[in-house]
């Protein structure tokens, strides 16, 4: 691992990878968004919201330095548009809302701390700044605030869940394949332990 | 950029000068004390037991240990004078060609001539040189034009560990540095790639760690024995090491050349070579049947003898009317993905037999054997028997868990009793010399570590009847291949039906008694491992060459009709 | 000949359309894309019809949710309708839905017609060269874009050998239960791989700094302004037909659902 808050190719390389991968895993999740949704109708979006900010989350708690949220993040909602998804480019957009919003913990961390509960208010950071941003483009001040409510409530424990906690036990299997041997998870963990 | 002129001043290529590795949160190094210069235009071989640190000590020379992988290194490592700390690990590029020992860590995963051009791209050289560049490495190593354009990943183990040495080659460094360069390449290829990486060039230094030494030690200046401790065991000339050394080496589990068994032979019967011999014809020349003396030749001749006694068939061979245990009829295989390329394929395999597959690189053996051990389904025809287990190529592809231990234990099979299973784990792991690594996650051992775990989890119990083992002495060392035939003979005894993929004639010689030989879309020829390998048409047909105990056996046809 | 042009024209083209896609909230202009690009692949770049089609499966599958929740939920169709920014347009909650389904059509046809003309590494060549794209992150991309293919075959592996030790048969198609249990090795494979291909880059001396030539980069001919210049009047041509069609109210440029990132 190296000291420094540069990222090293290893990591670089990481980063685009892990974009890669969970764009993948982010289109087969928009469809079962589209099956939930048909069944339980439109606030299964704020339900189902927060697997869409595991990259950042996971991205972060391997390589644990500034930019890697954010920059996951945006790298997976370009690789999703490249893989064709229908949103389009706006993607892009909703991609740096969302990252920000996890970076932002980390970095009142100041990078420092990945532990559990970091990664779960991550997910809510993401969940709050992905709020606003739909606030904004959708107009939600004309709801009823009783529903806003609710549909914020959804989203922060979505991303607390689906993002925070569902992203610490992807770390973690990762972890015990030996995956990520030499990365700045690793060294913690085994300082800790030593 | 062909030669460093520091490199005239300090006289050394590379110079590792008391030098220790560590991994992180291991107990001990791995490596050294360790000192070690080559000089300019010299051809070093490094050899080692697996686990010695070989590989570790390659990876610090341009800093990608403790730079990129993460280790403590103490002592003094410096490239043509320079000391290599001052740099980082890319800008070595124009001075330093790595091969790594795995084809894939060598290759970035583009299109063969992509990977190829990529290190010259880096030094910004004219597009219209590059493009000529590639063209001679593509020609040098034997890399079609028709492959130009394929992602590497589509391309067999062989056929990549020759893309992989292209790359390497083309970057024409005074310094070459190659870690078992040919360890997946059938025969010839392997001979013709060893020429061409030792090639003298009084600009070129080159240090090559290998298992495979026929073919390359008449082309090393000095070699450097590491041991087990990562320290240096021996040092010098190939041929005063192999006589002097002899027994340390062997009880070090350390390969030794053929001919090496041979001059012990001849040295038992008094009649030793005069130099120490590195290939079976030199350890015979001064017995000639023409020119020297009748009483020589007569001493010689039982020694020679005994010597091709061990390279016969141990194995006992299929009982008549064995009961088939895997077949396939009129079989079409294909790789995953890929298109169909063996087509009509009838093989059959017995109850307690060791069938040996042999072909060119890119000739389809792995693919055969997936289809014969039922793991890959069939394009077209029929497959019967019992699954059967396969020991992979890559042995990396094996490990589906997080630690060695875990590696063992899922593979035995469920109805073994829990306390039977730590027992049966232990004594896996003493078979295979892997005490003491059961905690480690499996990517984190050496080649030759994985190659042993991989094949660990297939002998460890009797639940596939069938086994293919795909060039499983690919990265063993000389201790690891006999664990293997000991553990592939238990298995014969015992009734299991093995086929074994692979580019060793002379392992082949020793373990299978019936053999085929794949090719041109098809099987070649099917029968005993003896007549096959005698049949030199077909050898030259199928890239394969003859075993080294030939040479001897001609010699013995010769003195018989002289 | 498709594949001859300069990636970054069939880029600039394939951003616009998109783009057009997005904010022209009409159903026929969204016909008229997915027609124009699909026969401009079938004639001139010879894809099999039939490759086109299934390959718009997975989109029309994703447009089909659109549709379903705009049908099945009438009564919402307020919310609904005003989350596909288009209440002004139409107030009938079944065309806004088809719309919407024909939208993400219209996208994915446009994706697929880059992705099949496309070589991702001149894409990053073209980028190194003309954009300036720094050669590290050029190699990343590259890096990322040539594992997405070779998952499948790590996958296969990853499956014969699990199928080996468990004694079962391998499925031709995975199960959602087996594609689960396939994640987390999947990713420790990319991560290894992204370990591995970063030494052998370092190894081979790709530089952060100074100049490095790239080989075989795309550049610009005649035909990319030709294809440019057609490309775009039939787009600027169908998206004023669709506006004066509607009358000259603007459709919104609210996109019709929250996008995941
Ligand atoms: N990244 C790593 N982290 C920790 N230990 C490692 C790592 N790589 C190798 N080792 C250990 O260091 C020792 C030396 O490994 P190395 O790969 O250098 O051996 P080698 O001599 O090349 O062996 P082989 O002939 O089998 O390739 C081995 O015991 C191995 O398990
Ligand atoms: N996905 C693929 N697409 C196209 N061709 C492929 C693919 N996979 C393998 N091949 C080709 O199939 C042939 C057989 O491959 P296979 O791995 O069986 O060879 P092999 O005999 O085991 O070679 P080696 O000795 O090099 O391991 C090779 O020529 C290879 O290039
Ligand atoms: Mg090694
Ligand atoms: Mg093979």
């Amino acid at each position: 691992m190296s000291s420094t808050r540069g990222w090293t190719l290893r990591e670089t390389l990481i980063v685009t990878v892990l974009g890669a991968v969970f764009a993948v895993l982010y289109l087969g999740w928009v469809q079962v968004w589209l099956i939930a949704q048909a069944i339980f109708g439109p606030v299964t979006m704020d339900v189902v919201m927060g697997f869409w900010f595991i990259a950042s989350i996971v991205a972060a708690a391997i390589i644990r330095k500034p930019g890697v949220a954010f920059a996951a993040e945006v790298l997976t909602a370009a690789v999703q548009i490249l893989l064709g998804s229908p949103a389009g480019l706006l993607l892009l957009v909703t991609g740096a809302v969302q990252g920000a919003g996890a970076e932002v913990v980390f970095a009142a961390t100041r990078w420092r701390n990945y532990s559990l509960p970091v990664l779960l208010t991550a997910g809510i950071g993401a969940a709050i700044f992905s709020f606003i941003y739909t606030w904004i483009r959708f107009d939600y001040g004309a709801l009823q605030p009783g529903i806003l409510i609710a549909m914020f409530i959804l989203r922060c424990l979505s991303g607390a869940l689906l993002g925070g906690w569902l992203g610490h036990l992807i770390v973690e299997a990762l972890y015990r394949t030996g995956a990520l041997a030499g990365l700045a998870i690793d060294h913690a963990k085994r300082s800790a332990i030593a | 950029m062909q030669s460093d002129p520091q490199s005239h001043r300090t006289g050394f290529a590379a110079e590792w000068h008391e030098v220790t590795v560590q991994y992180p949160f291991a107990t001990r190094q791995v490596v050294g004390p360790v000192s070690i210069a080559v000089r300019p235009g010299e051809r070093v071989l490094l050899l080692g037991p697996s686990g010695s640190g070989k590989s570790t000590l390659l990876l610090t020379l341009t800093g990608l240990v403790s730079n990129s992988i993460p280790a403590t290194v103490s002592g003094d490592i410096c490239l043509f004078g320079v000391n290599v700390g001052t740099r980082q690990p890319w800008a070595w590029a124009a001075q330093v060609a790595q091969y790594f020992q795995d084809a894939d860590q060598t290759l970035c995963g583009m299109r063969v001539e992509d990977e190829i051009a990529f290190a010259l791209e880096n030094r910004a050289l004219p597009p219209k040189h590059i493009a000529d560049r590639v063209m001679e490495a593509m020609q040098r190593v034997g890399v079609p034009e028709s492959w130009r354009k394929r992602p590497t990943s589509t391309l067999s183990g062989g056929e990549r560990q020759l893309v992989a040495l292209a790359a390497t080659l083309v970057q024409n460094a005074p310094l070459f540095v190659a870690d078992e360069p040919t360890a997946h390449l059938a025969p010839q290829a392997a001979d013709r790639l060893h020429a061409l990486l030792t090639e003298h060039d009084p600009h070129r230094s080159v240090l090559i760690v290998d298992h495979r030494l026929e073919g390359l030690i008449q082309h090393i200046d000095r070699m450097v024995v590491l041991g087990r401790d990562g320290t240096i065991l021996a040092e010098g000339h190939p041929r005063t090491i192999f006589r002097d050394e002899r027994d340390l080496l062997a009880s070090e589990g350390i390969w030794c050349p053929v001919a090496t068994m041979l001059d012990a032979q001849l040295e038992h019967a008094g009649i030793a070579p005069p130099a120490a011999p590195l290939s079976v014809e030199e350890a015979l020349s001064h017995v000639d049947p023409a020119l020297s003396s009748r009483e020589d030749v007569d001493r010689a001749i039982p020694a020679v003898k005994a010597f091709v006694a061990e390279y016969a068939v141990r194995s006992a061979p299929t009982a008549l009317g064995a009961p088939v245990l895997a077949e396939l009829v009129k079989a079409d295989c294909a790789p995953f993905l890929g298109p169909t390329i063996l087509r009509n394929i009838d093989l059959a395999i017995h109850q307690g037999e060791i069938l040996g597959i042999f072909g060119a690189n890119g000739a389809g053996k792995s693919t055969l054997g997936l289809c014969l051990s039922g793991l890959l389904p069939l394009k077209a025809g029929s497959r019967t028997g019992a699954p059967g287990g396969y020991a992979f190529q890559r042995p990396e592809n094996q490990f589906t868990v997080g630690t060695v231990r875990d590696e063992i234990l899922d593979a035995l099979p469920e109805q073994v009793a829990a306390r039977d299973k730590a027992e049966h784990v232990a004594s896996a792991l003493a078979t295979w010399g892997l005490s003491g690594l059961e905690n480690r996650h499996p990517f984190e051992l050496s080649q030759g570590q994985k190659r042993r775990l991989a094949l660990a989890t297939l002998t460890v119990s009797d639940r596939w009847p069938v086994l293919v083992l795909d060039e499983p002495t690919a990265g063993l060392d000389a201790l690891g291949v006999s664990t293997l035939m000991r553990e592939m003979q238990a298995l014969q005894g015992r009734g299991h039906a093995i086929a074994v993929i692979t580019h060793d004639m002379d392992l082949a010689l020793r373990l299978c008694p019936r053999s085929i030989v794949v090719g041109e879309g098809g099987i070649l020829a099917d029968g005993p491992t003896q007549e096959l390998m005698s049949d030199t048409a077909l050898l030259r047909r199928a890239g394969l060459a003859e075993p080294s105990c030939a040479i001897a056996l001609q010699w013995l046809h010769r003195v018989a009709s002289c | 000949m498709l594949k001859a042009l300069n990636p970054l024209s069939k880029l600039l083209v394939c951003i616009v359309g998109l783009v057009a896609s997005v904010l022209v909230f009409d159903a026929r202009f969204q016909v008229v894309l997915i027609v124009v690009t699909g026969f401009t692949l079938v004639a001139l770049n010879r894809t099999s019809p039939l490759l086109l089609l299934a390959l718009m499966v997975p989109f029309c599958l994703f447009g089909l949710g659109f549709l379903t929740t705009s049908l099945l939920f009438r009564q919402d169709s307020d919310f609904a309708t005003r989350m596909a920014g288009e209440a002004l347009l139409s107030s009938h909650a079944f065309s806004a839905g088809l719309t919407l389904f024909l939208r993400a059509v219209a996208c994915g046809m446009i994706s697929v017609f880059f992705a099949l003309t496309t070589d991702p590494a001149a894409l990053v060549r073209a980028l190194m060269v003309h954009a300036r794209l720094p050669p590290r992150i050029g190699y990343s991309l590259f890096a990322a874009m040539l594992l997405v293919p070779d998952l499948a075959s790590e996958a296969q592996q990853m499956r014969i050998a699990r199928a080996m030790k468990t004694g079962r048969r391998i499925r031709r198609v995975p199960g959602p239960a087996e594609i689960m249990s396939l994640v987390i090795p999947m990713l420790a494979f990319a991560i290894r791989r992204a370990g591995r291909t970063a030494l052998a880059l370092e190894a081979r001396g790709l530089s952060p700094v100074g100049p490095r030539t790239v080989l075989n980069a795309p550049s610009f001919r005649r035909s990319d302004a030709i294809f440019i210049i057609a490309a775009l009047s039939v787009i600027a041509l169908c998206g004023a037909a669709a506006f004066s069609d509607i009358g000259g109210v603007l459709s919104l440029p609210l996109v019709g659902h929250e996008e995941p990132a």
